[in-house]
């Protein structure tokens, strides 16, 4: 196989081909060598394409798929962040029933920084250092100001919507002076939480505690956190005239652009990036042979988009914290098992 | 869901804490809302508009609920 | 704040399980085949961990898997050349990917002090 083919995964109409890579010791002639650390700082990038406060895409290049899905599973499952646990339910006449409320409460998004609290075992009895505590109380009214043939219910009545806005931060302890400058709060103000008809009331109170997306997947710190590879589409032939045409319909706009090349008009890759892996060219008996879909192995497009509670770019740098913590543990355990085992003996 | 077992109160069937015979409960009306107090043997009828359908009021203890 | 917690913050210590990693029975007495078995695993660490070993020129076979998804437990298979064994090529595995990781890290960092990518408040 030519050296340059070696990353990449060829798309074919009915299959995908060369799927995994062989960068193993002895796979090549010239590839003889050990893992070297050398080799993967040469190798590796990182670009990064854009950053909001709560979305990053960036290029992980020259990284094999395990560690590139390694990064996406613990961004996904492994980052702890506060969630509601516990829901104290005082009286509820709403109508949607405790138990799906309290689900409902589960999945609201608090803005808190997990480092700041310490886990929590179930016989962990609840603290200022592993529990926020938040206050829900509301009650609906009819509106004695809203016209008598009204409809709508948000001026018939007064309250008969909750929002996440509502809970409200009981600080207990010191966390009222810790947090002064960032005030523990759902990090959206405007999530319906349920609705209210007049008389209806609820009062409850709900404790947050750390945990991690594998438990529940509230405790996730992302909305979204995958990856795909860089699209290579390479044309193997002059593709000329109204082929061109219909080459370019075969692609998301951006992808391929025609160009003029000595009043011939010439089918050219301008964003391969922006391609999404249709197939669609090769439907066209006039391409067969003439292009070539493939993915570059190494090179993965992440896409990671933040609950909010947490900033993006630090969720990868911490998803390689998390990573890094697990190698030193599986090292000390294995220091141990061979201490243990030369004892035994 | 939980150990405290949902919404009722199970204190209210058992031993010291059972109504007495004359003891009155307090029933909502599920059509207009009124707070009727029935005693044993009185007709299940809403003193205000007469509705047949009554509900028992909810525990006023607190109950736990995992957010999951 | 925990001794433990403060060292490692993000992964909870405290539930980190007593033989975390345990020698399945059947390894070569010279320990150049062995299967491990890591407990409260999955193929976040199995599989990178796999890839890592696998780099190694002195290991011949390196596989992994969960044998059955209720149990949180993943094994891995090391088979080495006579020149080391298997608890070594482990070892090396483990500080490869940390030090790939930390290179990620720093890589990272540095792309983002750098700064030029679009960037929207």
């Amino acid at each position: 196989m030519a050296l340059e083919d070696r990353n990449r995964v060829v798309i074919l109409e009915d299959r995908v081909e060369n799927i995994s890579g062989a960068e193993f010791p002895l796979s090549f002639d010239k590839h003889e060598v050990s893992y070297s650390l050398e080799e993967l700082k040469n190798a590796l990038d990182i670009k990064i394409v854009h950053l909001t406060p709560t979305e990053i895409e960036f290029d992980l290049i020259g990284v094999d798929a395990s560690i590139a899905n390694a990064l996406r599973r613990i961004l996904l499952a492994e980052i702890p962040t506060m969630a509601i646990e516990t829901v104290y339910m005082i009286n509820n006449t709403g109508i949607v029933q405790d138990e799906v409320l309290a689900h409902r409460l589960g999945l609201v998004p608090i803005l808190a920084n997990p480092e700041d609290f310490n886990w929590k075992r179930a016989e962990d009895p609840p603290t200022d250092q592993n529990t926020i505590v938040f206050k829900l109380f509301v009650e609906c009214f009819k509106n004695q100001n809203a016209a008598a043939d009204e409809t709508d219910p948000n001026k018939k009545y007064i309250g008969s919507s909750v929002y996440s806005s509502q809970l409200v931060w009981d600080p207990k302890g010191d966390q009222a002076t810790r947090f002064a400058d960032a005030p523990v709060r759902p990090i959206h103000d405007d999530i319906l939480i349920t609705k209210l008809r007049p008389g209806q009331v609820i009062n409850c109170e709900m404790h947050c505690q750390k945990g991690v997306g594998k438990d529940h997947a509230k405790f996730s710190p992302v909305a979204t956190a995958s990856y795909r590879l860089l699209p290579d589409i390479q044309i193997l032939q002059d593709i000329t005239g109204d082929d061109a045409e219909l080459f370019r319909s075969c692609f998301p706009p951006g992808v391929v652009e025609i160009v003029n090349e000595g009043g011939v008009r010439k089918a050219k890759v301008v964003n391969a990036r922006k391609d999404t892996v249709s197939r669609e060219v090769l439907r066209h008996k006039e391409f067969e042979g003439k292009v070539r879909l493939t993915r570059v192995r190494d090179h993965f497009i992440f896409n990671v988009e933040s609950t909010g509670a947490i900033r993006p770019e630090v969720l990868v740098s911490k998803a390689l914290d998390v990573l890094i913590e697990k190698c030193d543990i599986s090292k000390a355990a294995l220091a141990k098992l061979i201490k243990d085992d030369m004892t035994d003996e | 869901m939980d150990a405290n077992g949902g919404a009722y109160n199970a204190a209210a069937y058992q031993g010291n804490s059972a109504p007495s015979a004359s003891a009155s409960m307090t029933y909502l009306c599920a059509e207009c809302g009124y707070h009727n107090n029935i005693k044993p043997r009185e007709p299940i009828r809403c003193f205000e508009c007469g509705y047949r359908i009554l509900l028992k009021v909810r525990t006023k203890r607190m109950t736990q609920f995992e957010a999951r | 704040m925990d001794a433990n917690q403060e060292k490692f913050p993000y992964i909870a210590v405290l539930e980190v399980p007593e033989n975390k990693i345990e020698i399945v029975p059947g390894a070569s007495s010279d320990l150049t085949s062995v299967t491990f078995s890591i407990k409260e695993e999955d193929h976040t660490l199995g599989n990178a961990l796999r890839w890592c070993i696998m780099q190694n020129s002195q290991v011949d076979f390196c596989g992994y898997s969960i044998p059955h998804p209720s149990e949180a437990k993943t094994q891995v298979r090391i088979q080495t050349t006579d020149s080391t064994n298997a608890i070594d090529s482990m070892n090396k595995g483990l500080d490869d990917l940390k030090s790939a990781c930390q290179l990620i890290q720093h890589k990272l960092h540095q792309r983002l002090a750098e700064g030029n990518f679009a960037r929207t408040a």
